[in-house]
């Protein structure tokens, strides 16, 4: 039954998916069809190096409304997807990964999106078989992220959401090569709803990322969307300086007054090191920021697009010869009729 | 229209297919030869791929990756309108837009290989550039392109072949062609409304210009298919906004789109290179052979309008106001090659299988000049066996 009459997007990075990926387009296109009038399925290849793109395009030939856009190498996920907004025509845009991201409740995000709220964003129900390190990790992340940035990341957010057509413009007009999703769609602003859902696995291995990329990806997410961190080491390097001042007051008063002044090794080396602490924290937090400006003041494309293909469904064998029996190839097949 | 025991025994040319191929060679041949017959299955003259594409006369422009095929379309581009003057329609001004993302060839490419072939290249003004969406689109440019009314031209070549006395045959189909002893051809034909209505005919020559159906008389006559590619295709017929009425635009090079005005029925076309194409099939030697134009009776096709205006008002907001009335529905049928190079070869296979059997298939309308040219070129040459 069809039951809205919007037009759905849905967006899927692959990379090196070859083993679910025809599973996942079977459960999306008959989630798709049976629930949307209008959709499209666009699944964008992150440079994989299985046979992936052969097996898409086989189901090119099978499944409608479908489009596979191949990325000219690995970019990252965040890529992917960005090349996925940057040609989703619809009302509606699902982002979702293949690999944990149930298809059956997509129509329910949709229609929660569609009645009023805006973005919708996917909300994996516990972090249960993720080590300690990684939920604290988490915990503290998503609280700085809160409180100081003032962005209400819900936490344990996936990728999987529901964005609007204002949402998908406003997004597609930020081009930073840190596009991380997650973020951006909360920055654009618009109103934001969760959706709690249970995560699958469709390939049975789990794809974690590592603590150091854990991370890196946390440093690139606060460095590039906020100047936080530089103002604190500003204010710690205006205190370091004010402590100096200080000490320097404290040495010439001593001096003054004392008449024997020997032994400062203690107080010396102790400066010393306070001050050489606060030196390289500055310095490390200014050349993340050093660092962004130099990839940003590229302005390379975020990804390079290799190739695009699209769904071209051919009847089936049994409607087609209806179409091949032609009386007059019948007559010089069988001249004797 | 004449009935089939009206026609003679004997001809010194017969032409299947009257499209605008098809009846432009029929004049062109009677320049040399007495008898020239076109026949055509419908009831009348340019009625599929003649009359159901966009209606652009080239100018290089669309080309912008092929060298040769934009020169060639500047070179044909004033013979066309200089010998169909009156189905010119130019009344409309045509621009030229190059996208940011996704996008084969840059703004600057675009420009470079416009001005190497000479073609006229400016930019656009600032009223003409608010339409577009920056954010998508990274410069825009007037160019020099027209329209043809089709329906014009089926009513001047109809004149033409009065004219130059070229027979003309219609609600005909030809069976098939075999090889007499004496070296003339056999045709083989019969009533499109009555298959049992047969007629036999003689030709020293025979000409293949059925574009879709190239194939069909091929094999039928037994002789091996031609490697094509058939794509159903879709353009939508819309009523555009007064701020687009009077624009033609085309957004290159990858899945972009393109709008002009369709003279005919006073809408404009909008194709999409994303959407138009709704399936394809390869005729391949070896395979049953299908019939493009009952295949594309016999399918329900859904529309992919919805699809086409969706993402064209991302580029161009102020076509969310456009007014859809309907879809043409045709077969394209192209090279297999031409996919790789976005080229527009034209076909031409002379003594296909059978001597004096030539097939011709072009991929545009002005693509004719070059027709000829091949075919002066191919006559100059001693005759194979």
């Amino acid at each position: 039954m069809i039951s809205s009459d919007c037009f759905v997007s849905v967006i899927a990075p692959l990379d090196n998916d070859a083993d679910i990926v025809l599973d996942f387009i079977q459960e999306v296109t008959q989630v798709l069809k049976n629930q949307f009038a209008n959709y499209e399925l666009i699944l964008v290849d992150d440079g994989s190096r299985d046979d992936t793109i052969e097996k898409v395009s086989l189901a090119l030939k099978k499944y409608e409304c479908m489009r596979l856009i191949c990325l000219s190498r690995h970019f990252g996920i965040e890529a992917a997807i960005s090349a996925g907004l940057d040609s989703a025509i619809g009302d509606y845009v699902v982002v979702m990964q293949p690999d944990s991201d149930p298809p059956g409740i997509i129509p329910e995000m949709v229609q929660l999106s569609r009645t009023g709220t805006g973005v919708v964003i996917g909300v994996r129900k516990g972090r249960g078989k993720e080590p300690f390190w990684a939920k604290l990790g988490a915990k503290l992340f998503y609280w700085y992220i809160r409180k100081v940035l003032h962005l209400n990341i819900p936490a344990n957010s996936a990728l999987m959401r529901v964005l609007t057509r204002e949402a998908v413009n406003a997004i597609t007009q930020v081009r930073d090569r840190y596009h991380y999703i997650r973020m951006i769609s909360v920055f654009v602003g618009y109103s934001t709803q969760e959706y709690l859902y249970e995560p699958i696995s469709r390939s049975g291995k789990h794809k974690a990322r590592s603590l150091g990329e854990s991370i890196n990806q946390a440093i690139d997410m606060v460095v590039i969307n906020s100047t936080h961190p530089l103002r604190t080491v500003s204010v710690l390097g205006l205190l370091a300086s004010l402590f100096n001042l200080l000490y320097m007051l404290y040495v010439i008063i001593i001096n003054l007054v004392k008449d024997r002044v020997a032994e400062g090794w203690t107080t010396t080396s102790l400066q010393n090191a306070g001050i050489y602490f606060f030196i390289l924290l500055i310095l490390t937090v200014l050349s993340e920021y050093v660092g962004r400006i130099l990839n940003e003041a590229k302005s390379r494309p975020i990804y390079y697009v290799l190739d695009e293909k699209n769904s071209s469904v051919m009847l089936s064998d049994s409607d087609r010869r209806n179409v091949v029996d032609d009386p007059l190839d019948s007559q010089i097949k069988n001249p004797d009729l | 229209m004449s009935s089939l025991s009206e026609l003679k025994d004997s001809y010194d040319a017969v032409i299947i297919g009257g499209g605008f191929f098809g009846c432009r060679l029929g004049i062109y041949l009677r320049q040399t030869l007495k008898d020239v017959l076109v026949i055509e299955m419908d009831n009348d003259l340019l009625q599929r791929a003649s009359y159901a594409n966009q209606a652009r006369v080239h100018n290089g422009y669309h080309y912008p990756r092929s060298f040769l095929t934009a020169l060639r379309c500047r070179a044909n581009f004033p013979r066309f309108i200089a010998e169909y003057p009156e189905c010119i329609v130019d009344d409309f001004e045509k621009y030229y837009a190059v996208g940011k993302i996704f996008s084969k060839v840059s703004a600057a490419q675009f420009r470079l290989f416009m001005e190497r072939i000479g073609a006229e290249i400016g930019p656009a003004p600032a009223h003409i550039r608010k339409l577009f969406n920056p954010l998508l689109i990274e410069e825009v440019f007037k160019v020099r392109e027209f329209a043809f009314d089709a329906v014009i031209l089926k009513d001047r070549i109809r004149r033409d072949l009065l004219e130059h006395k070229v027979c003309l045959q219609l609600g005909t189909q030809v069976e098939k062609i075999a090889p007499n002893p004496d070296g003339s051809i056999q045709v083989t034909c019969s009533s499109t409304q009555d298959p049992a209505l047969k007629r036999q005919l003689r030709a020293a020559k025979v000409y293949n210009c059925t574009y879709s159906h190239i194939n069909q008389i091929i094999s039928r006559s037994g002789l091996p298919m031609i490697p094509l590619k058939h794509e159903v295709t879709e353009m939508a017929l819309i009523s555009m906004p007064d701020e687009l009425r009077h624009l033609g635009i085309t957004v290159m090079c990858g899945p972009y789109f393109s709008f002009m005005p369709f003279p005919p029925e006073d809408l404009h076309t909008l194709s999409h290179v994303r959407y138009t194409p709704h399936h394809y099939w390869l005729d391949e030697p070896g395979k049953p052979y299908l019939d493009a134009y009952k295949h594309l009776a016999a399918i329900q096709q859904r529309s992919s309008y919805l699809n086409m205006i969706k993402d064209v008002q991302r580029y161009i907001p102020a076509i969310s106001q456009a007014r859809y009335v309907d879809s043409i529905w045709e077969v394209k049928t192209v090279l297999p090659r031409s996919e790789l190079d976005d080229s527009r070869p034209i076909l031409l296979k002379k003594d296909y299988g059978i001597a004096n059997f030539t097939c011709i298939m072009g991929g545009k309308i002005d693509n004719i000049y070059d027709a000829f040219a091949e075919l002066e070129y191919l006559e100059s040459e001693p005759i194979r066996n």
